[in-house]
């Protein structure tokens, strides 16, 4: 039988970042198993883009009364819809009730921080209606169980996944050369730089680097990503007297560089307190560089509880010198240590979560 | 893990890993059935694709095992396990429900990748788990699982606020957030994406609908069936390679057990009674008529005397046994207790006899509640106003027990009436002991009432008999009378058995409407061949009383003069703060075993 899903997700084809990816690698995942998808976002325009069989999605409706609107409208046309599934706690209410007038199953998505603090009123109502929730780690999976009344049996982890571009092996040999950087060791972070999500580390990191550069000489300090934030975060590395070859700002990378980036690099660092999972470690750690995260969020998923690396507190400047001091001085990751995260095992996974879900009676027993 | 349980199984022990070091199960061993080696657990089906750890006994094994082996299927050993290995293997998980016993178990499928989980019809045996996401953890006590060091103590209010207004924690529900209990009759499949949800393939409501729908009008008939029901499930629970021994009290219900056993040709059975010093020499002392029974039917008694004292010695270890809060469960250790001391490894205990045959006051108290106050539910806030008025008046020194402010609010639906009739405290009471969000997180998550009344709606066509009976049942035995007795019996390496209380019973019974109209509560004192004295029958009627719960009021700092709700409602305090919430103790010791059944 053919599983017809309307998605509501803020982005996915058309658009960039770890959200989006992660709809994509879900979507392809569940059409490759048979079922049918139709996508509507609230950003990213898929003109001109080829999407994979089984999935289409309509152009993007930022405005959210239209939205909803379309969304009920594309739930007519398309009916019967088998799987509501909402890729934002922040539409959960409307996933719940087109699902509920459709008659379908309701998914609900949950990455992180969106979900770490309780919700109330008609929010709260909608998560705790989801028929399925899915998580992206199992700190994110705690946080929700504590306010929700959920069964724990309806919230399952479902973490992200990387892609096969990421893997061991030598960087291009005139990478170093291109980004300008003298020989010696790299710590590297990448992610974006939004000023709403200032807690992945970068400022403990910089008060950190004399002390590094004294016991790794020629030591320097990339970081990738774009956002808002940038500007106060070169500022902040000013003022500190922190130069060009001692921090480097690449600003943002393409997907198709990120291999090289990581493979020239020797360690990768993002002390973090609000990662819901932490794509980029995963990513890290897949081309063999050792990785440092935050203790608390969800790094700890992607690093495996330290298979890949160390979690350390970020508010420890003692810890993470040493977490750092530890991690130059390591050997590379075995990239088996990430097997299963790569896209078959996701995808598996992915197939029988909706399978079970569709197993799901639709009136619910309490929990 | 495993060490925490030593005690439930000091005859041996067993560990097992499979070869990607991803599934493991412990084993603390009881050896009752099949006492060699070859009996061990986790035991491996003959070709390694099948394990399971198991904890319990299944009665009717042997017709199970003909039944496979007419079948094809042979066997190794003479054990219970190795029957539920072959079941699975011709049946999968819908095995369960050819099973009489009582069981908790987990059986992981190799080729199938698939953990079975599944717990006994009526819950008597218990089983927690605990899933972070990642890795699934089960064990048959709670206090286990904590043990390991890798579960959160982080407090469920579901659970918090359940003990106190019951007196015991409702399943599935524990006091810590991550774990859960299997709820009774259920199974729960563990696959690659994590646990799913509990599968109930049993219902008592459905089983004592079955019942009504077969029943005929002779009495002389329902007599008959009562007989022949008692005589065959204390045939089933004789199943043993040990002695079996009995829990007797002076009154009817462990004395028809002993009686029947007799019947059934077991000899110079073991019964075990408990006296108090209080009472020697008084009316009270149920020693000397148990005595009277256990001549009658030719048994060794063993009659051990408790005092204040032994109660405040033991208190500690009490407390410490005990696996979730709860108010009962004194008695049974002190009993298993004493059938320890006397060399007994199984008995039969009486229990489940009053929720089967009316013996509680609730069958008669909670259709009359509802008859009178019905009345009150027509009236939007008639029942809220009266409770709002009545508590002023106590406020004022009108002298009046804490519930019955809630008569005319609660007392008029089933669900209502069940609640003041076996809370501890009611709902509105829990603002002076609990914090108010977690006393808000903990009603909003367990919603007490609408648990109720989701258990009433399975017994719409049942009498008014079978729906109280199912409700005892699914509620107070199971929450209360069954994980008492099995951590108070374990706790001294004593299995047990329940007769009263198997699906098997329950579905060969008359309807209630005629057990109410035999009085099957004193008819079974003429089950045995040689009906129990006439004292017993006398006795019953006078009621049965024990010193414990002055013993808890004192401990619990109340005075005698206390009526025994006040003292249960102290006791209930004293032993929420024995402390369920803080560091652990062993909090350093590495978790064991571990299923990790995702992406671990």
């Amino acid at each position: 039988m053919t599983v017809r899903i309307l998605a509501l997700v803020g982005d996915c084809y058309g658009a960039r970042g770890g959200i989006a990816r992660y709809n994509q690698d879900l979507f392809e995942s569940l059409a490759v198993g048979g079922a049918e998808l139709l996508v509507l976002p609230r950003l990213g325009d898929v003109a001109g883009l080829a999407l994979p069989a089984g999935i289409r999605q309509w152009p993007p409706i930022f405005n959210r009364p239209l939205y909803s609107l379309v969304s009920l409208w594309a739930a007519w046309r398309h009916r019967p819809i088998d799987v509501v599934f909402c890729g934002h706690v922040f539409m959960a209410p409307l996933a719940w009730a087109l699902a509920r007038l459709f008659v379908a199953r309701y998914w609900l998505q949950t990455h992180g921080i969106d979900i770490w603090t309780p919700r109330s009123g008609l929010q709260r109502s909608a998560v705790e209606a989801a028929d399925l929730v899915t998580a992206v780690s199992r700190v994110t999976r705690r946080r929700l169980l504590e306010w929700a009344d959920l069964a724990p049996d309806q919230v399952r982890v479902l973490p992200n996944t990387v892609r096969d571009i990421f893997a061991p092996g030598p960087a291009a040999p005139a990478y170093r050369a291109q980004l300008g950087i003298a020989d010696g060791p790299i710590i590297l972070t990448v992610g974006r730089l939004a000023s709403t999500e200032r807690s992945k580390g970068h400022e403990a990191i910089f008060l950190l680097l004399p002390a590094l550069r004294q016991r790794f000489p020629g030591l320097v300090y990339l970081i990738a990503g774009e956002g808002d934030d940038l500007p106060r975060l070169e500022r902040r590395a000013h003022e500190l007297g922190l130069g060009a070859d001692m921090v480097r700002f690449l600003g943002y990378v393409p997907d198709a560089e990120l291999p090289d980036l990581y493979r020239l690099a020797d360690l990768f660092v993002m002390p973090s307190s609000t990662e819901g999972f932490g794509i980029v470690y995963l990513e890290a750690a897949a081309c063999g560089l050792r990785v440092v995260g935050g203790a608390g969020d969800g790094s700890a998923d992607a690093i495996q509880d330290s298979r890949v690396g160390t979690t350390v507190d970020p508010d420890d400047p003692g810890a993470l010198l040493a977490a750092i001091t530890a991690g130059l001085q390591g050997d590379r990751v075995d990239p088996t240590a990430i097997e299963a995260y790569r896209r078959p095992h996701f995808a598996g996974i992915a197939r029988l979560l909706l399978a079970e879900l569709m197993d799901r009676p639709l009136d619910r027993p309490l929990s | 893990m495993n060490d925490r349980m030593a005690v439930r199984g000091p005859d041996g022990s067993g560990i097992w890993l499979s070869a990607d070091r991803r599934t493991g199960f412990a084993h603390r061993r009881l050896a009752i059935i099949d006492l060699s080696e070859r009996g061990a657990q986790p035991m491996a089906s003959a070709d390694g694709t099948l394990m399971i750890t198991f904890n319990g006994e299944i009665y009717n094994y042997r017709a199970l095992r003909e039944e496979l082996e007419r079948k094809g299927y042979t066997f190794r050993t003479e054990s219970d396990t190795e029957v539920l290995l072959q079941l699975y293997a011709d049946r999968g998980p819908a095995m369960v429900e050819q099973l009489r016993g009582m069981f908790a178990f987990g059986l992981w499928d190799a080729p199938r990748r698939h953990l079975l989980l599944a717990r006994d019809a009526l819950g008597i045996k218990p089983l927690y788990y605990a899933d972070d996401g990642w890795t699934l953890r089960f064990a048959s006590q709670a206090k286990a699982l904590l043990a390991g060091g890798a579960i959160s103590r982080e407090p469920d209010p579901a659970g918090i606020v359940g003990f106190h207004l019951l007196g015991s924690v409702p399943e599935p529900f524990t006091v810590w957030r991550e774990i859960r209990s299997l709820p009774a009759g259920c199974t729960l499949v563990v696959d690659d994406t994590g646990p799913g949800a509990p599968r109930p393939y049993y219902s008592i409501a459905t089983s004592l609908a079955g019942r009504e729908a077969s029943s005929t009008s002779d009495l002389a008939h329902a007599r008959a069936q009562l007989v022949e029901a008692v005589h065959d499930s204390v045939r089933h629970h004789l199943v043993a390679d040990v002695p079996v021994a009995v829990f007797l009290s002076a009154g009817l219900d462990s004395g028809a057990l002993l009686g029947t056993m007799s019947d059934l040709g077991a000899r110079n059975v073991t019964a075990v009674t408990l006296a108090f010093e209080e009472f020697r020499g008084s009316p009270q002392d149920e020693a000397p008529l148990a005595a009277q029974v256990a001549a009658r039917y030719g048994a060794r008694h063993v009659v051990r005397t408790v005092g204040r004292d032994e109660f405040e010695r033991d208190l500690p270890a009490i407390l410490d046994a005990m696996d979730l809060p709860t108010i009962d469960g004194i008695n049974t250790w002190f009993v298993a207790k004493a059938a320890h001391e006397a060399g007994v490894k199984v008995a039969l205990s009486g229990l489940g006899a009053d929720e089967c045959f009316g013996g509680y006051p609730s069958f008669v108290d909670v259709p009359r509640s509802v008859r009178i106050f019905r009345s009150f539910d027509f009236v939007p806030s008639l029942g809220w106003l009266s409770r709002q008025a009545i508590s002023a008046l106590m406020a004022c020194g009108l002298d009046l027990h804490p519930k019955a402010a809630g008569l005319a609010q609660y007392g008029g639906s089933w669900e209502g009436a069940y609640l003041l009739r076996r809370s501890v405290y009611m709902p509105w009471e829990l603002g002076d002991l609990l914090d108010r969000d977690l006393l808000e997180a903990g009603l909003r998550r367990l919603r007490p009432m609408q648990r109720l009344a989701a258990e009433l709606r399975k017994t719409r066509h049942l009498d008014d008999f079978d729906r109280v009976s199912v409700l005892e049942t699914a509620l107070y035995m199971r929450n209360q009378l069954l994980r008492d007795a099995d951590w108070a019996g374990m706790a001294h390496s004593i299995e047990i058995r329940v007769p009263y209380v198997d699906p098997f019973f329950l579905a060969a019974l008359p309807p209630g409407a005629q057990l109410a109209a035999v009085n099957a509560k004193e008819s079974v004192a003429d089950v045995p061949n040689r009906a129990l004295p006439a004292a017993s029958r006398n006795r019953s009627k006078t009621g049965f009383v024990t010193p414990i719960g002055g013993w808890i009021r004192e401990t619990a700092g109340g005075n005698a003069q206390v009526s025994l709700s006040a003292a249960s409602r102290a006791w209930a305090l004293r032993v929420w703060n024995a402390g369920w919430l803080g560091p652990s103790p062993s909090a350093a010791a590495p978790a064991t075993f571990e299923l990790a059944p995702a992406l671990a």
